[in-house]
């Protein structure tokens, strides 16, 4: 993994180039080129942001998830810097796709907001991650802090089976997923045209989101060389 | 509000969210690159005066 940030780090500029295109063909084809839902019309188009902004975030829960084990296990500062980054970011893109839901919600369901079991889950999974934060900058041993919240970034993720599984063990207003399901493909249940706008707007966030987590781990990295030059020092 | 504001207001926000965001990286990337730059400085300069 570590090996694998070096990479990303060294590339950040091209990944940011990537990136721009990427989102720029990615709004074309679900402004543009998709057609309109035949019962949600237009306000569908938010799907296209709404489904790669959660599994961003799902994504960088599981980065949360696999530093703070590695973090608990060898004690390595890089793995703990690579969670704190990842939570950062899971925190942004969970807070964007309960935005856009909202947005979406209100024309097609009547309400901006409903305490569904699946919007209630990720509402709780945000707050998980913010209280990550939170808890970070509360103590003021490092090491206690991302031992602590290393804890809290390993149960913290134990929420998105539930969030994944609530549309099936719950009566929900959400619908269960269209792309993901265990009986038909992707490419069965929803029009091609949709379907290439969804997967190029998520390859557009997944570079989006390696650019500024390449850049949010660098942050972290060089905080950490400045506080030993600074006890060195003494400054 | 039609489905084309919704539309646009969802756009928007999010569009709008993740460029400020990376401005706000930036700037925290660009001030621990100067503090980090003049640390080392004085690490330098330091080390000439023990010479």
């Amino acid at each position: 993994m570590a090996q694998t940030i070096q990479t990303i780090k060294q590339r950040k500029g091209i990944l940011g180039a990537l990136a721009a295109v990427a989102v720029a063909i990615g709004l074309y084809w679900s402004l543009a080129v998709a057609p309109p839902d035949a019962y949600q019309g237009d306000v569908q188009r938010i799907m296209y942001l709404h489904l790669p902004s959660i599994l961003t975030a799902y994504l960088s829960y599981f980065l949360v998830f696999v530093g703070s084990a590695m973090y608990l296990w060898k004690r390595e500062r890089r793995d703990d810097l690579l969670a704190h980054a990842a939570a950062e970011l899971g925190v942004l893109f969970t807070a964007l796709t309960i935005i856009e839901g909202s947005i979406w919600g209100k024309p097609t369901w009547g309400v901006w907001w409903t305490w569904d079991a699946r919007l209630t889950l990720t509402a709780i999974l945000l707050l998980i991650y913010t209280g990550y934060l939170m808890l970070r900058s509360l103590i003021d041993d490092e090491n206690r802090a991302a031992s602590a919240a290393a804890i809290l970034g390993i149960i913290g993720f134990l929420d998105i089976p539930l969030i994944h599984m609530s549309v099936y063990w719950w009566r929900t207003l959400h619908q269960p997923p269209s792309i993901l399901r265990p009986d038909k493909a992707p490419w069965e249940n929803v029009h091609p045209a949709m379907l290439t706008a969804l997967v190029i707007s998520f390859v557009g966030f997944l570079l989006i989101y390696f650019y500024l987590l390449s850049l949010r781990y660098r942050v972290g990295e060089m905080r950490q060389e400045i506080k030993t030059l600074r006890l060195e020092r003494g400054v | 509000m039609g489905a084309w504001g919704f539309v646009a207001l969802a756009y928007g926000i999010v569009w709008s969210a993740i460029v400020m965001y990376w401005i706000f990286l930036k700037r925290r990337y660009r001030a621990a690159e100067a503090e980090l730059s003049r640390l080392r400085s004085l690490e330098v300069s330091s080390d000439n005066v023990k010479k």
